[in-house]
């Protein structure tokens, strides 16, 4: 019997119905295969995320170095020596945190029950804490894109800690201001290191710091692999994060 | 009267078996669960299930690959992944062939420093 021939560039590919033309022609361009992942564990869309981690659609990565994370969730085993790395490089005090790990149970799981998630700043392209702030104390760095802090201009009203989607601020009692990640900047990469504390420290190498903007980068190589799935925390946010996750 | 005196003789002679016996019962006992916290912050070892309910027998693990002792291993500072892939400690059996891989389920032995402190409330 005559099989009937294969037409592979006239196959339809099944998305969600919630996904319009635009981004469904924009999807298959990019290639990925990207979910979504709520803080809580929930799977919300299938978006192509590197789609979303830039502004500007003509510019690719509107700064230069673009300065982003890329997280191996399920190589982290909560030993925490980034956050003792942290507090250490950034005089961190106790009672906050520049950068946490977040933990997931899923006792109906089989095998492995738990997962260990890895939080900072995500140093979002459209930083809701920037929107949210009356002074202009947290303003986007437009030589790198991190999200900066002037302790002085801050007045404590907390309104950014309130707005930001990942919980990535605190108060700061000595300071007088809100404390916040910012990739090592101040203590380390303006002083002409090339990384972060806690990716240099990290020893499962979970965390993949890098210029996005590079495309000879680690990061940039890991996050654009057809094969590869990646995704944001809290996408539905809109705010555009620099923090990507990934497994492997 | 003599039969009671020889009951009180029996009594303490049983006693000083006893005594004799229960220490020597507790040293060969494992704790249940071992909890290593070096070179990182926390690994958990379940002894009890390793020797009774996988049916390892205690020779395979004493002494060729762990003294009996708890945390010795810690003091040997080729306690991590590049040995265990080398096929010592852990990595002994769980090279995927006699127990699961040592290269995915990390969280299956580490419980990490959140591991360590509810395991410290407890
Ligand atoms: C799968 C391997 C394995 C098997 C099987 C095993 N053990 Fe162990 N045992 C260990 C490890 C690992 C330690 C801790 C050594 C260390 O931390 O250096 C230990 C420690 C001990 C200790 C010291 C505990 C303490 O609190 O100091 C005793 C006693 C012991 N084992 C007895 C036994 C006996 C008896 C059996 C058989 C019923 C047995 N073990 C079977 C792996 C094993
Ligand atoms: C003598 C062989 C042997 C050695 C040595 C050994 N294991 Fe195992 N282990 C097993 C077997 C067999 C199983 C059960 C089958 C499986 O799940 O792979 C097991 C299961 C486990 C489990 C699964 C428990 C669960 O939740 O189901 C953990 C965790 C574990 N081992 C940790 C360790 C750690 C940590 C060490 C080193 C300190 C170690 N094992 C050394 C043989 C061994
Ligand atoms: C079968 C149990 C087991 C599994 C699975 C396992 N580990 Fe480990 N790991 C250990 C033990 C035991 C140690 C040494 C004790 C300690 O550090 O507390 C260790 C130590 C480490 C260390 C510090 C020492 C070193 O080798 O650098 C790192 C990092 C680490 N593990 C990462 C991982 C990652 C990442 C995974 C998953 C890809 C993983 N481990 C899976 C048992 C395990």
């Amino acid at each position: 019997m005559m099989q009937k021939k294969f037409d592979f560039d006239k196959l339809e590919i099944e998305l969600p119905d919630s996904i319009s033309k635009i981004e469904r022609r924009k999807f298959l361009k990019m290639g990925f295969a990207i979910t979504g992942l709520l803080l809580g564990g929930k799977i919300l869309s299938l978006t192509s995320v590197v789609d979303k981690g830039y502004a500007f659609q003509k510019e690719k990565y509107p700064y230069k170095p673009h300065y982003s994370m890329l997280i191996y969730q399920n190589r982290c085993i909560d030993c925490e020596l980034c956050m003792e790395a942290c507090s250490k490089t950034n005089q961190v005090p106790s009672y906050g945190y520049r950068t946490t790990i977040l933990q997931r149970k899923m006792p109906q799981a089989i095998d492995q029950q738990i997962e260990f998630i890895p939080v900072l700043c995500n140093q979002c392209n459209r930083p809701p804490c920037v929107t949210g702030c009356p002074t202009r104390a947290t303003y986007k760095d437009k030589r790198n894109g991190i999200v900066m802090m002037i302790n002085k201009k801050c007045i404590g009203c907390k309104t950014c800690m309130t707005a930001c989607p990942y919980n990535a601020r605190y108060y700061n009692e000595e300071k007088h201001a809100v404390d916040k990640c910012d990739f090592c900047y101040g203590s380390r990469l303006s002083k002409g290191l090339t990384t972060t504390a806690c990716a240099e420290v990290c020893p499962a190498g979970v965390r993949i710091f890098g210029d996005l903007s590079d495309p000879n980068s680690e990061i940039f190589r890991m996050v654009h692999q057809l094969e590869r799935t990646i995704w944001v925390l809290r996408p539905e946010s809109g705010a555009a994060p620099n923090v990507f996750y990934t497994r492997g | 009267m003599k039969n009671l005196k020889n009951l009180n003789v029996l009594i303490f002679v049983l006693i000083c078996i006893i005594s004799l016996i229960l220490p020597n019962v507790e040293v060969t006992k494992a704790e249940d669960i071992i909890i290593y916290t070096k070179p990182v912050k926390a690994v958990s070892f379940n002894h009890k299930a390793h020797s009774e309910d996988y049916g390892i027998s205690c020779n395979i693990c004493h002494d060729k690959i762990f003294q009996m002792e708890a945390l010795n291993v810690e003091k040997s500072n080729d306690f991590n992944h590049r040995s265990f892939s080398k096929g010592k400690y852990c990595g002994a059996c769980h090279d995927g062939k006699k127990g699961f891989a040592m290269d995915k389920q990390c969280t299956k032995c580490h419980i990490g420093v959140k591991g360590l402190n509810t395991k410290a409330k407890k």
